[in-house]
């Protein structure tokens, strides 16, 4: 069996051949090979509970122990062994609702889950947002991630890169909707953490308080051990307080956050540097038995020009983001040039704007449209006053007495591209021009620090003088030594880091217990199975992604308050019922398929379905051509597409999605449901020539059926 | 190649970097959107985050992605 292929859905598509060709042949083995499969049939439906698994073993030490044949017995050992090698998985299956291959449709993650570095179930919370169940959505979130509020502002969301409603025209608001159910919840002091096991004696450290560290200490203090966090810093929260503004994260968001964690008893040492305030062996003196190494990236590569070590007022952007967080609320300069394209560089420009700076510049040696900041910072940094010089290469930096007071620059060029494809900015000769600047910020990139490490001598740094791991556990070369974050792999993001320190906590927890440790990645569990909102077609269709409020532009300049005001009740809720529940539809395309290709009728528009060429979508056109035939409801293997009569009507509908309503029709002798109108002139289309009883009649097939029967009763049979 | 944020890509090979791992074999030819090209600059060497449809989202070395689609 590949490793891409699912235990579960091979041994049931065995069972199942098996039992098709009449093998075994037995009637006793029979009834016990079917029964094995039905127990198979739920654990590959999600509906298997924890006897399942004993069932099946016992049902096939029934057919190895009792079998009447060889065939028989075959089967039972067969079954028994192919689930004893491939335990883990089903348990898996039972445990978690979670079919990692995608093989069963009934338990494959939604895109947007799969999308997420942390594998958050994003359909369920989004759900629950919109059945205004807050606390229940935090509750979802903080299974995969301790930072939902945090998360919900800042975090760089892929999963709405992946979602499939924007492929239909914008993506859902994921990262809004989960800042929102937070602030509610923690606002009605329903954020709470759930119940830890009991204290379990080990003790872990972890050094750095940023979002892998604390996320570690996390799932480590859940499960019962003792987790000191040291912090060089004297705030906890790493780059999300001292890297990210706060007029993008308030500082009261990380503080509650970081608070629910400590309140779990994890010891937040701050102001603690490893290597001169804390000591490898100090630390293990104390009883520490594994280590956690969360340093972040916290230095600044340099412009590599003349000037840069020479004048004041050149300030990596790092440690100015840092200053600023710390309180030092000094403007850098009266005119400030940002060097860089990136978020940091957004940052460190709209910071010194609400520092007073009078000019900002940023800087970026390539065009607009490859600038790595995210949209939004870019069109918010515009709005706020940042002048932005693309194509422009600093040569120099200038000064007197001391002092910058300008740099030098170069335009530039895109060049035809590289043999790897990639356009290079080439200076134009002759462009050289100063902009006076009174202070420079390079915001070019980050890199970890690697001083007071010294004490870990196995670890192993990779040439991007990163920490080495094993990424699948987050494991170090040297023993008991694990490492996440930014330190890891770079500087990244915050959910990445998030992920890291899940994964890190998992397996010291197996280190711990001497449990074998995974090879391939985790993959997300889903973790609730949640009803679908019902709406029609047009509304679906109709509804738009809300536009968040933002602070006034004034204000923005002037002052650190929140930008991003959140959502507010309705737009959440709309929000929610946007949501195409990609966790229920797996996009399969069966049910256009047979709708098209089968039946004929091409009512199913749905263009979204295809990841790699989408097409077209329109939700509403299906009530124009369906007949109601039930045939893509009858092939849809999870379930998303439903046909039901409610009230008179025939429904279909998708995810809750009404695709079409029609009234139904009744025979007229019997008074049994015929479908609707359409359904009935496009089977009589077909069958007024074999079966002319049936014309022009709404008669349903058994009476159709009686009365054509009672007809060829008076023919007599001719003799022979 | 310049990779930019939301663009599809294919990993079509086996890359040549020190960070590519065993598990990485089994996403050869799988489709995916860019979601952080890289965090600061433009570095042909950056580590780049890519949604993998239906296996997650890693980080990547570039020279195992090529872009499929706008």
């Amino acid at each position: 069996m590949s490793p891409h292929t699912c235990s579960v859905k091979s041994l049931h598509e065995e069972l199942r051949e098996k039992l098709n060709t009449g093998d075994p042949a037995h009637p006793w083995c029979r009834q016990k090979a079917s029964e094995i499969f039905d127990l198979v049939h739920d654990v590959s439906q999600g509906q298997a509970g924890g006897d399942h698994l004993d069932s099946i073993i016992e049902l096939a030490g029934h057919l190895t122990d009792q079998g009447p044949d060889a065939k028989c017995r075959e089967l039972g050992q067969y079954v028994t062994g192919f689930v004893n090698r491939n335990h883990e998985e089903f348990l898996s299956h039972i445990h978690t609702h979670t079919c990692p291959t995608g093989h069963c449709p009934m338990l494959t993650p939604a895109p947007c889950q799969m999308a997420c570095p942390a594998g958050i179930d994003v359909p369920s919370y989004v759900t629950l947002v919109g059945q205004g169940k807050y606390a229940e959505a935090i509750s979802v979130i903080r299974r995969d991630n301790p930072f939902p509020w945090v998360c919900g502002l800042i975090c760089t969301h892929p999963c709405e890169f992946m979602c499939v409603r924007g492929r239909m025209d914008s993506p859902i608001a994921i990262m809004d909707l989960k800042g929102f159910a937070a602030e509610k919840s923690m606002s009605a002091r329903q954020y709470v953490n759930p119940e830890p096991l009991p204290d379990n004696g080990r003790k872990v450290c972890v050094v750095g308080a940023g979002p892998g560290g604390l996320t570690a200490a996390y799932y480590l203090a859940l499960r019962g051990y003792r987790v000191t966090v040291i912090e060089a810093l004297p705030v906890p929260g790493g780059m999300m307080m001292v890297g990210i503004p706060r007029y993008r994260l308030p500082r009261e968001v990380i503080d509650r956050e970081v608070s629910m964690i400590e309140s779990l008893g994890v010891d937040l040492r701050l102001n603690t540097r490893f290597g001169t305030d804390a000591t490898l062996d100090s630390l293990r003196s104390e009883g520490h038995e594994a280590f956690l190494l969360a340093i972040g990236a916290h230095g600044s590569y340099k412009l590599m020009i003349p000037g840069e070590e020479e004048f004041k007022g050149v300030l990596p952007a790092v440690p100015f983001l840092r200053r600023v967080s710390l309180g030092d609320h000094r403007m850098p300069g009266r005119r400030v040039a940002v060097v860089g394209g990136g978020n940091v560089a957004m940052d460190a420009a709209r910071t010194s704007l609400r520092l007073g700076c009078e000019e900002v510049h940023i800087l970026y040696r390539r065009s607009h449209d490859q600038m790595p900041a995210h949209h939004e910072e870019v069109v918010e940094a515009e709005e706020e006053g940042v002048q932005f010089s693309y194509l422009t290469i600093p040569k120099e930096i200038q000064g007197e007495n001391g002092k910058v007071t300008g740099i030098v620059c170069v335009r530039a060029e895109l060049s035809e591209p590289d043999e790897s494809g990639r356009r290079r900015p080439v200076p134009v000769a002759g462009s050289e021009h100063v902009i006076p600047v009174d202070a420079v910020i390079p915001a070019i990139g980050q890199e970890v620090q690697s001083q007071g490490m010294e004490g870990f001598e196995q670890v192993d740094w990779t040439r991007r003088s990163t920490i080495r791991v094993n990424t699948v556990t987050m494991q170090t070369h040297q023993e008991g030594v694990f490492a996440v974050g930014d330190a890891v792999t770079g500087p990244a993001t915050v959910v990445e880091a998030i992920s890291g320190g899940k994964k890190a906590a998992s397996a010291i927890h197996r280190y711990f217990e001497g449990i074998a440790q995974p090879t391939l990645p985790s993959v997300p569990v889903r973790r609730r199975r949640l009803a679908h909102f019902e709406a029609p077609a047009a509304l679906k269709t109709d509804l738009q992604r809300p536009q968040m409020s933002l602070l006034g532009n004034e204000r923005r300049r002037v002052t650190f308050q929140q930008v991003r005001l959140g959502l507010d009740d309705a737009q959440a809720h709309n929000e929610s019922k946007r949501c195409l529940r990609c966790d229920i539809c797996i996009r399969c395309g069966r049910c256009v398929e047979i709708c098209r290709d089968k039946m004929g009728i091409d009512a199913l528009c749905l263009g979204y379905l295809d990841f790699d060429n989408p097409g077209p979508t329109d939700l509403r056109i299906t009530a124009e051509r369906c007949i109601a035939c039930g045939a893509c409801a009858t092939n849809c293997p999870t379930g998303a597409m439903q046909m039901t009569d409610q009230n008179g009507y025939r429904v279909l509908s998708l995810c809750g999605t009404v695709l079409n309503r029609l009234q139904l029709e009744y025979c007229e002798i019997c008074g049994a449901v015929l479908g609707p109108a359409r359904y009935h002139d496009y089977i009589m289309k077909r069958v007024r020539d074999i079966s002319p009883e049936m014309s022009n009649r709404r008669v349903c097939l058994d009476c159709a059926r009686s009365r054509s029967g009672g007809r060829h009763a008076e023919i007599t049979p001719p003799r022979e | 190649m310049t990779f930019r944020q939301g663009q599809k890509v294919e990993i079509y090979r086996r890359s040549d970097d020190e960070s590519w791992e065993d598990y990485m074999e089994e996403f050869m030819g799988m489709h995916g959107i860019i979601t952080d090209p890289d965090t600061s600059k433009n570095d042909p060497d950056a580590l780049i985050e890519v949604s993998l449809d239906e296996k997650g989202t890693h980080r990547l070395p570039q020279d195992c992605l090529r872009v499929i689609g706008q």
